[in-house]
């Protein structure tokens, strides 16, 4: 035991102090979400260089529709990633979301009928998911995988594999609408996740619950946190929150396809870990996701302009995950 | 023998309670009986079911049959939060800490029941200081914001310690709470354990393995042996050392602790072979001969650093080692291994057992490294057919995962693993930590086995009578880290450890 701290602990008393209160201590607590935010504007200025039309209004709007689907089904991923396990049934829970949302409108149901019945499929995944992992036992890796095998066969088989388009107009409202002024709906229901879900990681009970079940559920455990309730919750929470952002896609395009989630999964994944979550489970924030989905989106937006063929853009993501995760890892060395 | 409270009955009285894990029936009517402000020491040997026993109690496993009665209300088949609810905090034999989560979290997260309440990360550093501070100020000050991932083991022994204390429980159940810490706050945590019960009439459950520790502490002992109660609700003022140990069933052990070092220096070889160590740095220069036992006495600080150096697992040396005239910077434990430096780890759960391996790959992970074995040669069955004969352990099978083999039994298979290489030098942390009596002696006996057949023997330990009684030499450090002198032999007594290590004896 030491007798009085040393001056390098006070300084580091001092430190910690300072961090909690203020504009500069938030963003030191934030400095990973930081580091992304400015490597995403410094790609986005790279790609205005060379194609200055990247800085329109317009392409920016593009940029944050395409995003927004993936920002949401990213939050969701987030949770069950915090909590050590794995969705990856998110992108089939999109598709077949797509497909019921489309059959109920063609069916003659109304826009809230047949929006309800698509958040059903990822309450339905999610809750089978949530069953298996945290009651059955089995591996988050394996119950997803079977989940997304059979959502995406599903999503074929509802219409014999034929795409859906939506005739109601007014649908469309439901994506791009404003229910604030300015602010096109889309944007609003991504902020009012990303502040809803930040606040309750990090300031409400359950939240740091999640933390708590991904740093050490056999700690957890003893210590009388309800590991089972959270595990089977971040993974109902998952699925629905996959079925919102396919309801909102379809709401854009008017149109519902099969394969229209196929490569979201891979890619909410990237996004998550791309904002500082550990794949081990303990770490991660909703908004280093929110920002990880945006620069996704940034390189597939900023390849296709340039014009270089689009078969590059895995390669390009997997070289950005990349120095996402060695920054990550040598900061954290170093500290 | 009856302290009962005011209204008598006991606070906690539990009668005939079993439990059983699958075809193993661990306890087998057990009777347990705490009162009302008593420091009650739970004794037994390993597998007994202290654990098990307490585990019923928190809450966190369900009893199969019996009573358990707490306050006079019936407490069956609760979960640990209600446990809390009641007024029962634990301390459990392994760390339950949250690494990623800050102390001040794993201090206060745990008593909100409600997952949608609001949770203040200030309110949760004012409580955790408060805790903390029941231990030492300047240190819940500076480890309060810090996730306990980055704190050491000991420290996070004092963070859980901390929660217990926080509950306002009114019943403290502390399974080996000392094992991790150093003699200072040990006594720390007694005087607060005194205070505690003297002041607030809270009533505390202390599992501990250190005779020396149950005296100091506690007033009354329950001894379990087999599942069964062998001694109940007995002072502690009327029974001797030895008729603890005959009622835990471990009489055999008492007599190892007559050996002493002026015996063990004669019936050693004088011409020491291969082995001599020396260990420069830190202003400090230690020469031992092979097959000598050195002793590293102190807080952690200092006995890890120089035990990361010697298995190659640290770069960033302060100390040089010079083996057989030669100088040793390992690059990484493997090589240290290949060059049959042997290392068992304090820290069983995380870095010795391969928890998924059955018991034989577990016995035969180090001979594989050394001999950079390709294959896996039918002659490991036999060999480690022998060793556990050899170190009389009784599994149904090689096979089996080692789980199914108590604490001390999977100690004994660690340190197996170096048995027959004859490794030069072989580096133990706190190898008898959380051990039975009986497990203890025939620890030391292969230790010294070991040494006699011309092992040098590197051995950190915070039981300064295992110090006393094995070692040839102790290296002491101070709290911070830095040596602080060599005793041989005769010189190594409890006050010369207590002044070399600055730690009450």
């Amino acid at each position: 035991m030491r007798p009085a701290s040393t001056s390098a602990e006070h300084s580091r008393d001092l430190a910690l102090a300072a961090r909690a209160h203020g504009v500069i201590g938030l963003l030191s607590s934030y400095r990973t979400e930081v580091a992304i935010a400015l490597a995403i504007i410094v790609l986005e200025a790279a790609v205005g260089m060379l194609v200055p039309a990247a800085l329109s209004w317009g392409n920016l709007a593009n940029i944050a529709q395409a995003a927004a689907s993936l920002v949401i089904m990213a939050f969701g991923v987030l949770l069950v990633v915090i909590t050590g396990g794995i969705d990856l049934s998110v992108g089939s829970v999109f598709s077949l979301t797509g497909m019921v949302t489309g059959l109920a409108m063609e069916s003659g149901q109304g826009a809230v009928t047949s929006t309800a019945a698509g958040l059903c499929v990822g309450l339905a995944f999610g809750a089978i998911n949530g069953f298996l992992v945290t009651f059955v036992g089995l591996a988050p890796f394996v119950v997803t995988l079977i989940t997304y095998a059979v959502a995406d066969s599903l999503a074929f088989i509802v219409t014999g594999g034929h795409s859906l388009p939506i005739s109601d107009t007014n649908y469309y409202l439901l994506n791009g609408g404003n229910i604030l002024p300015f602010v096109p709906n889309f944007i609003l229901y991504c902020l009012v996740l990303l502040v809803v879900i930040e606040f309750v990681l990090r300031r409400v009970v359950a939240g740091r619950w999640i933390y708590a079940v991904g740093s050490s559920s056999g700690a957890a455990r003893l210590l009388g946190i309800p590991v089972h309730g959270v595990r089977f919750s971040v993974y109902v929470v998952s699925g629905m929150l996959a079925s919102f952002a396919s309801i909102l896609s379809v709401s854009y395009i008017s149109n519902a396809e099969g394969t229209a989630g196929s490569a979201m999964m891979l890619q909410a994944i990237a996004a998550v870990v791309i904002g500082g979550a550990s794949l081990f489970g303990g770490t991660g924030s909703a908004v280093g996701a929110l920002l990880g989905a945006l620069m996704i989106t940034v390189i597939q937006n900023g390849v296709n302009l340039i014009g270089i063929n689009s078969f590059w853009q895995g390669s390009v993501t997997g070289i950005v995950i990349l120095i996402a995760v060695l920054v990550d890892r040598v900061s954290k060395v170093r500290r | 023998m009856s302290e009962r409270s005011a209204d008598g009955t006991f606070l906690l009285q539990g009668q005939g309670i079993t439990k059983s894990f699958g075809p193993t029936k661990v306890l087998r009517g057990i009777d347990f009986a705490v009162a009302s402000g008593e420091i009650h020491a739970l004794l037994g040997g390993n597998g007994a079911g202290k654990s098990t026993l307490l585990k019923i109690v928190s809450g966190v496993t369900a009893k199969d049959g019996g009573t358990l009665l707490y306050k006079g209300r019936d407490i069956d088949g609760h979960e640990a939060r209600e446990a809390r609810t009641r007024g029962i905090a634990v301390v459990h034999q392994e760390l339950a800490v949250l690494p990623h989560l800050t102390a001040a979290e794993n201090i206060d997260l745990p008593y909100h029941r409600r997952g949608l309440s609001l949770f203040s990360q200030s309110a949760a550093r004012g409580t955790a200081l408060k805790a903390l501070s029941l231990i030492d100020h300047a240190f819940a000050q500076r480890i309060a914001g810090v996730r306990v991932g980055e704190l050491t083991l000991h420290e996070q022994q004092l963070v859980e310690i901390a929660r217990a204390l926080n509950s306002g429980a009114q019943l403290l159940l502390l399974d080996e709470p000392t094992a991790n810490l150093t003699a200072t706050e040990t006594e720390r945590l007694f005087d607060v354990l005194r205070r505690l019960t003297r002041e607030n009439g809270i009533s505390v459950v202390f599992v501990s393995h250190r005779m020396r520790e149950i005296r100091q502490i506690a007033n009354v002992c329950t001894i379990i042996r087999d599942g069964v109660t062998a001694m109940d609700r007995q002072p502690l003022d009327t029974i001797t050392d030895a008729d603890i140990v005959d009622k835990m069933g471990q009489t055999s052990a008492i007599s190892a602790a007559t050996d002493n070092a002026a015996e063990r220096a004669a019936d050693r070889p004088v011409s020491a072979r291969r082995g001599r160590l020396e260990i420069k740095g830190l202003g400090i220069e230690t020469v031992v001969e092979g097959g000598s036992i050195l002793g590293l006495a102190g807080a952690p600080a200092g006995p890890q650093a120089l035990i990361q150096t010697l298995i190659g697992a640290s770069r960033a040396a302060p100390f040089v080692i010079v083996l057989d005239s030669q100088e040793r910077a390992y690059r990484s434990p493997r090589q240290a291994a290949r060059a049959k430096v042997g290392f068992v780890s304090g820290d069983r759960a995380a870095k010795g057992i391969l928890v998924s391996l059955p018991i034989i790959d577990n016995m035969l992970a180090s001979r594989r490294v050394a001999f950079s074995q390709v294959f896996v040669p039918r002659s490991e069955v036999a060999e480690a057919s022998n060793l556990l004969a050899a170190l009389r352990i009784k599994a149904a099978s090689l096979w089996d995962l080692p789980a199914t083999l108590s604490g001390g039994t999977q100690q004994k298979l660690l340190i197996a693993r170096w048995l027959n290489l004859k490794p030069v030098m072989l580096v133990l942390e706190e190898p008898t930590r959380g051990v039975d009596i009986a497990t203890k002696r025939e620890i030391y006996a292969l230790i010294r086995r070991m040494s006699a057949a011309g092992t040098t023997v590197v051995w950190w330990s915070t039981e300064q009578t295992e110090l006393i009684d094995l070692c040839d030499t102790v290296l002491a450090f101070d709290p911070d880290g830095r040596p602080t002198g060599i005793l041989r032999h005769r010189q190594i007594t409890e006050e010369s450890l207590a002044a070399a290590t600055g730690m009450a004896a």
